[in-house]
């Protein structure tokens, strides 16, 4: 039984890759799949906690967690298309018109 | 107790209506609504007469009646008695009723056809018929007040009248100068009524004739003083005589009615009801005898002044109206000196005798007729001939029988020869003047004076009647009579300018008619001393003289009338009568140089004084505006102003942080979640890793 520590570990670690590619990467596909991996990171967590506590809502969690981040990447890929279309770029630092 | 007493009121109403009705719409009846008018007026002469037998009657022979028709009251109680709107019914008002409405129904009739080709004359009807209600309003008042009410509706009316023509310039300023020049004496009128109400707290003629003891001397002189000042200025006496000529300029049934035969008499009478302050029959109160004076001296300077103007008049209106003004002078002259014979009998506790207050208002009641004959005739011939000037007539008597009669008529009235009217009356204000001579000599002056006027007299009325109707016609008409409606109501006037003067006969003497005191005793002519016999027969051979001079001047010319011009002395005296001693020329002077003169210097105060603080005040107020505008603008807006460019300011340095990159949210969002987390987990953080207290 691999313990708790190592799975709150990496977990912490795939939330930090995850948040770094949020704020540092400019390439939108890139932040969308940084997003999965920061999802993804959460639902390690539930489930490391579930197997310690011998509690199964956490998995139930996860399940759920993994649906709404399936449900996440399409409507955010439908978006970049979308911006793509009409702007040529998903580079989001000239994606600037979601201004004043 | 006058039975029906009610019916008095319809004797006023029913004029009034017919002025209302015809006033507003007398275009639509036929003649303008002169039937109408007629109509009423033929039944308040009806009524009049009703009330005027029963007067008779019940004690008016031989001694007075006086019953008093109240009536609504008018104005409650301000400081003393409550006024009433009343008629005063008594032997003088009941006969003025009954001549007043008669005078005017002749007149209406008359006016049919003299005004039958006037397009105003629905206008025409409305005004006369409402100058009827004033006149039988002012007669029959039982208080100051109420005739003061009446008496300026006849001013109103005589306003109106006399600028009936208003598109001539000459009759607008006539009615402009006759409104102007009796307004003088209509305030010198309100002041004594004012006065009257402050000393007695009532109007009534009854209750102020009780308490007349209680006045100062003083007040008693004034008080008949100012209403007599009304009367001058009413009944057009020297110095306010200036517009009873130009009024003439107003049609000549006016002049008829109006200026000859009622509104001027108008001013006798109030003197005849003042004489309840000049002849106080209250025991142990000194009569006012300056004022009696006063009255007495105007009305016989007035008579012969008024007369010689007459004498070179060559318009045939205007010398009736010179003689309407002599005439007046007459009767004021009777008051005069009856009144001084009355106050001197009263004051030496004798019985008095009212022979000259009962000798002026019989020559009131024959002058009407014979002056609205006279008139009325001058305007048939004025009808006739289309000129009021008698050089252009002459030899009318063939084209105008029955006129040239009837006019003969006025004119012996008017001279004074037995039997006709006029001689009674003035012959009995000509004794009694001659009487007070006895009391004061000063009217041995003014006997003399009403002698010469009885000879000038004479002599204008033939002189008026040759040119008019003897020789050759001079004008360039077609003269014709005058149709029977018009020559009807003359026919009835000469009737009784033969015979009023033998209506005292019936009624065993005038005096019984307009009771004043106590009776007076008898008829006219009898009982009376030799000496009137021979004053009367005095006044006869003058008016006779004066027709012997007219006749051989205009008629058989056997004397030259260029031969009174051909002196230097005669020539001015010719001026100076035909520009009417300069009297109107002074006034228009005093008018133009100091009434103007005033306006204008008014005129400027108005515009540079007042006005001038109007504009400076103004001025301020802009300055103060200015003022108030700039603190608005700079201090109020700028504030506001300020707030909102700070806000604005803000709101763009705020909206810098929106720089739309997802990222730079995002970090604010981790920023956010880590301050937050240490903010609720640092201090144990802190506890735990680097041990607590």
């Amino acid at each position: 039984m691999i313990p708790l520590q190592y799975e709150l570990l990496l977990s912490a670690a795939l939330f930090c890759i995850g948040l770094y590619g949020i704020l540092a990467r400019r390439n939108g596909i890139i932040v969308l799949m940084s997003i999965e991996i920061l999802l993804n990171a959460s639902i390690l967590n539930f489930v490391a906690f579930s197997s310690y506590s011998g509690n199964p809502s956490g998995q139930v969690f996860a399940l759920l967690g993994i649906a709404v981040a399936a449900a996440e990447a399409a409507v955010g890929l439908a978006v970049f298309l979308s911006i793509y279309q009409t702007h040529g770029t998903i580079e989001l630092d000239k994606v600037r018109f979601l201004k004043w | 107790m006058i039975a029906n007493a009610w019916v008095v009121w319809l004797i006023l109403l029913l004029p009034l209506g017919a002025f209302l009705v015809v006033g507003l719409i007398g275009r639509r009846f036929r003649e303008g609504g002169g039937y109408l008018v007629v109509g009423a007026m033929a039944g308040s002469l009806v009524l009049s007469l009703y009330v005027f037998v029963q007067v008779l009657l019940q004690g008016a022979l031989g001694g007075s009646f006086t019953e008093t028709v109240t009536g609504y009251v008018w104005l409650p109680s301000i400081g003393g008695a409550e006024i009433r709107i009343s008629i005063l019914i008594d032997n003088l008002s009941s006969l003025m009723l009954v001549l007043v409405s008669f005078l005017c129904l002749l007149i209406f009739v008359y006016s049919l056809a003299y005004m039958h080709e006037d397009e105003g004359k629905a206008r025409y009807y409305a005004e006369v018929s409402l100058f009827a209600t004033g006149m039988l309003g002012t007669v029959s008042a039982d208080n100051f007040l109420q005739l003061l009410i009446f008496w300026e509706i006849m001013g109103l009316c005589s306003y109106l009248l006399i600028g009936f023509w208003y598109h001539k310039p000459e009759a607008a300023a006539a009615a402009k100068k006759a409104f102007l020049v009796t307004r003088v004496g209509d305030v010198l009128f309100l002041v004594a009524v004012l006065i009257i109400w402050i000393e007695f707290g009532d109007l009534r003629f009854d209750v102020i004739a009780k308490g007349v003891g209680l006045l100062s001397p003083h007040l008693l002189t004034l008080i008949p003083l100012l209403l007599f000042g009304g009367a001058v200025g009413k009944s057009a006496q020297f110095p306010l005589h200036a517009w009873l000529p130009d009024a003439m300029e107003g049609p000549t049934t006016v002049s008829a009615l109006i200026h000859a035969a009622t509104m001027v008499k108008a001013g006798v009478y109030l003197t005849a009801r003042s004489f309840i302050f000049l002849v106080p029959l209250a025991p142990g109160v000194e009569p006012p005898f300056t004022a009696i004076l006063v009255i007495a001296g105007i009305g016989g300077f007035t008579a012969l002044f008024a007369a010689t103007m007459a004498v070179v008049n060559t318009d045939i209106k205007r010398v009736l109206a010179f003689s309407t003004i002599s005439q007046l002078a007459y009767m004021f002259l009777g008051l005069g000196a009856g009144a001084y014979v009355m106050a001197t009998q009263a004051s030496r506790g004798e019985e008095v005798n009212s022979a000259g207050y009962s000798a002026a208002l019989y020559h009131l009641f024959n002058h009407a007729f014979f002056k609205a004959l006279l008139f009325l005739s001058a305007g048939s011939v004025i009808h006739a001939v289309n000129t009021n000037d008698m050089r252009e007539m002459g030899g009318l008597s063939k084209a105008m029988p029955t006129t040239s009669k009837v006019m003969l008529f006025g004119s012996l009235a008017l001279a004074g020869i037995v039997p006709f009217s006029g001689f009674f009356s003035k012959g009995e204000i000509l004794s009694v003047t001659f009487d007070a001579g006895a009391d004061h000599p000063g009217f041995y002056l003014l006997f003399a004076f009403g002698i010469v006027t009885a000879f000038l007299t004479a002599f204008y009325a033939f002189r008026l009647w040759f040119m008019t109707f003897h020789g050759e016609y001079r004008g360039h008409e077609h003269p014709h009579e005058s149709p029977r409606v018009m020559t009807t109501p003359l026919m009835i006037l000469a009737g009784f300018a033969l015979v009023s003067g033998l209506l005292a006969y019936p009624m065993q003497g005038f005096g019984n008619l307009v009771f004043f005191g106590r009776p007076e005793a008898g008829f006219p002519l009898v009982g009376i001393p030799w000496s009137h016999y021979l004053l009367e027969g005095t006044a006869l051979g003058v008016a006779v003289l004066g027709i012997a001079l007219a006749w051989s001047i205009y008629a058989t010319k056997r004397i030259p009338a260029e031969r009174f011009t051909a002196t230097r002395g005669g020539a001015f005296l010719h001026r100076m009568l035909a520009r009417r001693y300069w009297i109107d020329d002074v006034y228009d002077a005093f008018g133009r140089n100091v009434v103007v003169g005033l306006a204008r210097g008014l005129d400027w105060f108005d515009r540079n004084v007042i006005d001038g603080i109007v504009n400076a005040v103004g001025r301020g107020g802009m300055r103060v505006a200015v003022q108030s505008d700039v603190f608005d603008r700079r201090v109020i807006d700028g504030a506001v102003n300020a707030v909102s460019l700070e806000t604005i300011r803000t709101s763009w340095r705020l909206r810098q942080r929106q720089t739309g990159q997802v990222q730079s949210y995002a970090w604010v969002i981790v920023v956010g979640l880590v301050v937050l987390f240490f903010l609720m987990f640092g201090q144990r953080l802190v506890e735990r890793f680097l041990g607590g207290p």
